[in-house]
């Protein structure tokens, strides 16, 4: 399906549902006009809970603020100030500021460095309370707990404000789900899958964050105003928690991450909730309890995905589907020599470690690490099991790791800079366990490690993804190229392996870290790889540093090893000098490959790993 | 590449073990994710005591292979049976419970938990004092690291505890995948010896997935070469030109 016509199918289904909320007064009785309006207006902010929660991962208690925020910037100026359209503008834009700071506030408590999941659930679920009980302590200026009423507003009729909240709900879960759908959208989905990895590819997560909170906390605040100018009723129970969690179970019954299933849970939940509180007063909570608890065991991914399945199912026990390769949205391209963008050069060496220490606690891992690497040098990083060196890769990729010394990166000192920082300096990761978004494709994880350098589309996919050289001859060597609409947890081990190599070539580092790349390859895949390596070092001067088990592998491609043992440099020469001596022959070789003899037996404390 | 043609695939391969039943006996056993098969008919007897080791390309199915034995993966087509017991409906934790220990690639330790606990786990309600002299047999150096967290191991010790974990809960059947991964060559050269050792003492059976040639051909008594999701060839690992006939299916 092309471009335009994917966008135009996302409008035409848009109109079609803004038809329906104009027919929707000459079919619905008043009263249903009248609960309906305040059910579209609660769906657009669960719409903003799955944004956040669905897609990016952060589960909020705390979006009923943002509609106080919007409610209560109309109810206060309407009540103290007289309603002029002068002044029903500046309440929108005081309800809009107010929530913007908030979700500033807790957007930067929530997801600074280092913050985990459960932070941002923790201040989210403090935050309606705190809410609360602001209102509650505003004495006759908020109204206290009876909250504001009998203000003037717009004159609409029930129709025109049914109509303005529809149109109000269409084009906002329009707007999100194109997002959602664009290149844009998989680095939420992307995010939630593997932060870490996101930092390691250079990605700012915690501002991509606070931006999706703060653009949700304005949708959320739009909802609220028209709710007060509708109503002409505030409540503190508009902030509240109860309203907050209720968002949050809307969510889950519809289908979290399918932004149309909350719209539909909100609308349908809060309409039958009207519905049965007038039929069963004492009994309606009790039966939505009832039907929550009930889907959430028999369907655990909501509503929506349920009935998308069923057909699914009911054909699939028809016919059993053979292993049809679907075919790649995305064509792969290698991306011209003149637009490589790789990091800027600085003065210094390519890779200077200076007096490097790491310590947990009493335990030291690394002590007194110095050494100095070459552009073009291919640095092999040897030892036993346990020496540190994956926690001097760790420390050469993140400046708050190490715990004493300085660490210089493609002339640039990395300081205390966060991973994403280092990515920009020019470094690349690669980690011992593969580490790729496993619900994404290929073709996606390719895009995301591109994502820094292309900044992605907040409404379009992209058809073509042009690719660094060496990027694509890992994927061509593996085979990845057939698989790239394969989501990524179905490769094999040694595929993702090589997946995330070519998702670190994609960044163009100017130091290359590979903690164990070719693990899980065959021979031959590892001797392909190698030849990769050599050419970057070699033709376009990168640094690169390997850990790496397989001497004849090491003996093949690197000009110098470094032999690591219990967190100090043993050793640092050249392949010839370090193979053949007599500690590495002591600490950490084997017998060789064709040396393993059937008889071997363990000789109990006879060959210690060295701790 | 050559391979024996797809109608006559080795349908049952020689047990050596005298017993009625084997240890492991998967019989036409398809399996795969949605919409994918991934392991086409593979018929496999492992004897009891006899060590096998499948070898073969990235993403032919090794690990596909074990997770379906293990019942992670539903099985298409095809039984299993462990030991004469059928356990081809049997969810993963029943199988455990019939011997089988599964020696997974990744993410297969209690990061949080510390050595010991780790080892405790799994040897749960038997002698944990037998189990510790079983990881002194194996790698004596986590019996300085009890109390570490098994999380702050590097890579390739947690490897070794895997391994060390995995012989000592007493499992009959052990289904090891890639245990070589991330190892220093003289740990390579160590774990054979454990194998074969531990083997020799307890007579446990083992499926060894490797992409480690030399280790499988030192460490197993067969090996059998997966080819997208068939096996393609088999053999004794003392027959001459084994290497070779593996080799052949390795590179392309």
């Amino acid at each position: 399906m092309t471009e335009a016509r994917r966008l135009s199918l996302i409008l035409a289904a848009a109109l079609l549902a803004l038809a329906a909320i104009f027919a929707g007064p000459t079919v619905l009785d008043t009263y249903s006009v009248n609960v309906l309006t305040r059910s579209l207006l609660y769906a657009a902010v669960a719409l903003t809970v799955d944004l956040l929660w669905g897609y990016l991962g952060i589960l909020t208690f705390g979006q009923s603020v943002f509609f106080a925020c919007g409610a209560y910037a109309a109810g206060l100026v309407f009540t103290h100030m007289d309603f002029t359209p002068g002044n029903a503008a500046l309440a929108l834009a005081l309800g809009i500021g107010a929530a913007l700071f908030t979700a500033a506030i807790v957007g930067w408590l929530a997801f600074w460095h280092g913050a985990s999941a459960l932070y941002a659930s923790v201040i989210t679920l403090v935050l309606p309370i705190v809410a609360t009980q602001l209102l509650y302590s505003g004495g006759t200026f908020t109204g206290s707990s009876s909250g504001l009423s009998g203000f003037t507003s717009f004159d609409l009729s029930t129709e025109a404000w049914f109509w303005l909240a529809g149109s109000f709900l269409v084009a906002m879960t329009t707007l999100a789900y194109i997002v959602v759908q664009s290149d844009a959208g998989r680095l939420l989905v992307a995010v939630r899958e593997n932060e870490q990895r996101c930092k390691y590819l250079g990605l700012n997560t915690s501002r991509l964050k606070i931006r999706v909170y703060l653009a949700c906390a304005v949708i959320g605040a739009v909802a609220g105003y028209i709710y007060a100018a509708y109503a002409m009723v505030v409540a503190p129970e508009l902030a509240g928690f109860v309203f907050g969690t209720e968002l949050v179970i809307w969510t889950a019954l519809g289908g979290r991450g399918t932004l149309l299933g909350p719209v539909f849970g909100a609308l349908i939940v809060d309409y039958e909730s009207a519905q049965l509180s007038g039929n069963f007063p004492f009994v309606w909570q009790l039966i939505i309890g009832t039907v929550f608890v009930l889907v959430i065991v028999a369907f655990p991914r909501g509503l929506l995905p349920m009935l998308f399945d069923l057909p699914r199912r009911l054909l699939g026990l028809l016919r059993p589907r053979a292993a049809v390769a679907r075919p790649a949205r995305v064509a792969l391209a290698t991306l011209d020599a003149a637009q490589t963008q790789g990091a800027e050069v600085g003065n210094g060496p390519a890779l200077a470690v200076t007096g490097v220490a790491r310590r947990f606690g009493s335990l030291t891992v690394l002590d007194g690490i110095d050494f100095k690497a070459r552009a073009g040098e291919l640095v092999s990083l040897v030892g036993p099991n346990g020496a540190g060196k994956t926690t001097l890769m760790r420390c050469i990729a993140d400046g708050a790791e190490r715990s004493a010394g300085t660490i210089i990166v493609n002339g640039h000192d990395i300081g205390r800079r966060p991973p994403e920082a280092c990515v920009a300096l020019g470094v690349g990761r690669k980690f011992q366990m593969a580490n790729v978004f496993e619900t994404l494709t290929v073709a996606e994880c390719l895009q995301i490690a591109r994502a820094r350098h292309s900044r992605p589309s907040l409404w379009r996919r992209a058809q073509r993804l042009p690719l660094p050289e060496a990027a694509m001859h890992v994927i061509a060597t593996t085979g990845l190229d057939r698989q790239l609409s394969t989501p990524a947890h179905l490769l094999s081990h040694g595929l993702k392996q090589a997946l995330e190599l070519s998702m670190v070539l994609a960044l163009e580092p100017r130091v290359l870290l590979l903690d164990e790349p070719t693990a899980g390859l065959t021979k031959t895949e590892r001797m392909q790889i190698g030849a990769i390596l050599i050419d970057l070092a070699k033709k376009q001067g990168l640094c690169v540093l390997l850990v790496e088990h397989d001497l004849d592998f090491v003996r093949e491609i690197s000009s110098r090893v470094i032999v690591l043992h219990q967190g100090r440099i043993v050793l640092d020469g050249s392949v010839e000098e370090v193979v053949a001596s007599e500690l590495v022959k002591q600490v950490y070789a084997g017998s060789g490959h064709a040396g393993i003899a059937h008889e071997t037996a363990p000789k109990t404390g006879g060959q210690e790993v060295p701790a | 590449m050559s391979m024996p043609p797809t109608s006559t695939p080795p349908t049952s391969m020689p047990r050596m073990s005298p017993h009625p039943a084997p240890a492991l006996g998967v019989v036409g056993l398809s399996s795969g994710y949605a919409g994918a098969v991934v392991v086409r008919e593979v018929n496999l007897a492992i004897g009891a005591g006899e060590i096998l080791a499948v070898l073969g390309k990235n993403g032919m199915g090794k690990s596909t292979l074990l997770k379906a034995v293990m019942g992670f993966l539903p099985k298409m087509a095809g039984s299993v049976t462990i030991a004469g017991t059928e356990a081809t409906r049997l969810s993963p934790h029943r199988v455990a419970r019939l011997g089988v220990g599964y020696v997974a690639q990744e993410k297969a330790l209690f990061q949080d938990l510390t050595v010991e606990e780790n080892l405790k786990l799994a040897v749960r309600g038997r002698d944990f004092a037998a189990a510790l002299a079983e990881v002194e047999a194996s790698f004596p150096f986590l019996l300085q690291r009890l109390r570490q967290r098994a999380g702050t191991l590097s890579g390739g010790e947690q490897k070794m505890l895997l391994m060390a974990r995995s012989l000592a809960t007493g499992a009959r059947l052990l289904l090891v995948d890639e245990i070589t991964e991330g190892l220093q060559p003289s740990v390579i050269d160590r774990l054979a010896g454990v194998i074969r050792s531990a083997r020799e003492r307890h007579g446990t059976t083992m499926l060894l997935v490797e992409q480690h040639l030399p280790f499988a051909l030192a460490v197993a008594d067969r090996w059998a070469v997966l080819d997208r999701g068939e096996i393609a060839e088999a053999g004794a690992s003392i027959e001459t030109g084994a290497r070779e006939r593996v080799l052949k299916h390795l590179s392309v």
